[in-house]
């Protein structure tokens, strides 16, 4: 039966496949304790010390701390197996909050560590290469490290997984090895065997297409086209910017050829820290960060706190629905203070170079002018923006571009809003599609709203980094597209170079 | 207890690799605390995960103490070996 299924995150490349379960291969042995499962998994990483990454995954299992976090839950009368998914939560949420894409990732370690010990635990043995049909498409809930070593890497035709992103290991595996994966798939109904035709490019997912589909696929032609520059309708070529949450990502995007920084997210300096980040703090900051700019505009967004981002030092009474809580600039707005301390770094930073602030979260004119408020009477002038990101900004659009200097579209936030899907949750995510239709009509609606006001606009978000979405924006002629990765950015800008 | 202080230059940031080499340094010297610190945190360096949760970086300051028999040595250990990192 033909169906087609859209991912969220992709690494490039066409394949055809049968789909193949990695995760039934464990032999099933008896259910082992606790300590049993630490030492069989502790003789598995043994046998893999060659690999600096399974050496690191056995210092790991060896640490107290992992221990330590299993034992306290279970003296809190856990069952083994939740003490170990407990455990695996609160060192995991320790790897999070660090603004450092590698070391973050450290945290997907941790996972795969317990999931390993979660299978011994319920009967599961992980050694023992899989056997592979001779093209097979690997599709899985989530890959790990432990998976991707030890395949036969001439069988592996392409990775599928309902979770995980185009930045998570095995996207970087399957980028090493120059074949296609897709993550944020809906995996439900996808049966061992079924013919299987990934799209990489379009981040498309095709279970058993027809013969026809299939020839037609692979016959297209392969590899990426060259870039060629965006052109907006006035004929007037779209600028690239670099996203950046720490000083390292600015020198990143910058070195890939940025024209500055569109997006520079604040929330680092408060969730590295274990107290509000003092103005002198934050203006070094910031300063540098105008610094590595060069002279290239920096647009620093105002602290987007809440919701999921939540220092352990800021209590808060918790809620229930937090993404529609007091998050953004309601939060900020609530705590003055905060902001204008923020305010204030900012300001001295800006006369280092060229500084805009964009307002996070913004859903009503007022806050806008709060914001300005709070700006002017810190004796200061720069370029004031907002993120358009909630429906409600959308529909403001017109009032707010009357006040604001720029619109900032952001598009993850933006279509979770109107779609009303998480986009980390599988059962939904293929709702958050930033080209729906109700997405795109938003976009157009802010777009009409700043050019009849004059001012541009610009999209940060995973939108803008798609072929097709970055030749959809610049027909709307959006001023500036804000790029996360350095690849693109780098793609991007040798187009403008070349041209 | 003794202490010092080190600006943290490998650029790659105090990643998997070298972190398991500084657990195994410490470990080696029984009886004696190693406790790293940043401005934000402060971790006992016997473990790799406590140790990758400071999230070290190129430049990040750090602070090394050391409290045990050994004391010492086990300082200059750490902060010769978190000095030769290069990677």
């Amino acid at each position: 039966m033909r169906a087609l299924r859209k991912a969220i995150g992709a690494v490039e490349g066409k394949a055809a496949g049968s789909a193949c379960f990695l995760g039934k291969r464990g032999n099933r042995v008896r259910p082992q304790t606790l300590d049993e499962a630490f030492e069989a998994e502790k003789a598995r990483l043994e046998a893999l010390q060659d690999d600096p990454l399974f050496a690191a995954h056995l210092e790991m299992l060896e640490d107290p701390m992992l221990r330590e976090a299993v034992d306290a839950a279970l003296a809190e009368g856990l069952s083994p197996a939740d003490a170990v998914r407990s455990a695996e939560r609160s060192i995991t949420a320790m790897f999070e909050e660090i603004e450092d894409d590698y070391l973050r990732a450290r945290a997907d370690d941790v996972r795969d560590l317990c999931r390993g010990l979660l299978e011994r635990l319920g009967g599961v043995a992980r050694d023992g290469a899989a056997e592979l049909p001779e093209a097979a498409v690997l599709v899985g809930e989530e890959f790990f490290p432990s998976d991707t070593t030890g395949l036969d890497y001439h069988c592996v035709r392409a990775f599928v997984a309902a979770r995980g992103s185009a930045t998570s290991h095995v996207a970087v595996i399957a980028r090493a090895k120059g074949i296609p994966a897709l993550f944020g798939v809906d995996t439900e109904g996808i049966r061992e065997g079924d013919r299987l035709l990934v799209d990489g490019d379009a981040g498309t997912l095709i279970i058993g297409p027809t013969e026809e589909e299939e020839r037609d696929f692979l016959q297209e032609t392969p590899g990426p086209a060259p870039c060629t520059p965006l052109l907006r309708p006035d004929g007037s070529r779209v600028k690239i910017f670099g996203n950046a949450g720490s000083l390292p990502e600015i020198d990143a995007a910058m070195a890939a050829g940025a024209e500055g920084i569109g997006l520079f997210r604040t929330e680092f300096l408060y969730l590295a820290s274990d107290r509000f980040p003092t103005e002198e703090e934050q203006w070094e900051t910031y300063r540098q960060a105008v610094l590595h700019c060069k002279g290239k505009p920096l647009t620093i967004r105002l602290l987007d706190m809440g919701a999921d981002k939540q220092p352990a030092y800021w209590k808060r009474p918790a809620e229930e629905n937090p993404f529609l809580g007091l998050r953004g600039i309601r939060l900020a707005l609530a705590h003055p203070k905060i902001l204008s301390v923020q305010i204030r770094a900012i300001l001295r930073a800006a006369a280092e170079g060229p500084v805009k602030i964009l307002i996070p979260m913004v859903t009503d004119v007022e806050e806008l002018r709060e914001v300005k408020k709070m700006i002017r009477s810190c004796g200061g002038v720069v370029p004031t923006g907002i993120m358009v990101e909630t429906p409600a900004a959308v529909l403001n659009a017109p009032e707010l571009a009357a006040e604001a200097d720029f619109f900032s579209i952001g598009t993850n936030d933006l279509a979770q809003y109107i779609q009303v899907a998480d986009r980390n949750n599988p059962q939904v995510a293929a709702f958050c599609d930033p080209a729906a239709p109700a997405v795109r009509r938003a976009i157009e609606m802010t777009a009409d709203a700043a050019r009849n006001a004059g001012i541009p606009f610009s999209v940060c978000g995973e939108m803008a980094s798609g072929k097709d979405a970055q030749a959809y924006l610049a027909g709307l002629g959006v001023e500036s597209l804000s790029l996360s990765s350095p690849d693109q950015i780098r793609a991007r800008s040798s187009a403008v170079r070349s041209s | 207890m003794i202490k010092k202080n080190l600006l943290f230059k490998a650029p790659n940031g105090l990643h998997a690799r070298p972190a398991g080499e500084l657990v195994k340094t410490v470990k080696s010297f029984e009886g004696t605390t190693v406790t790293l610190s940043t401005a934000a945190k402060s971790v006992k360096a016997s473990g790799i995960l406590s140790v990758l949760s400071l999230g070290v970086k190129a430049g990040t300051e750090l602070e090394i103490t050391a409290d045990g028999d050994r004391e010492q040595e086990a300082l200059d250990a750490v902060v010769s070996l978190l000095e030769s990192i290069s990677e």
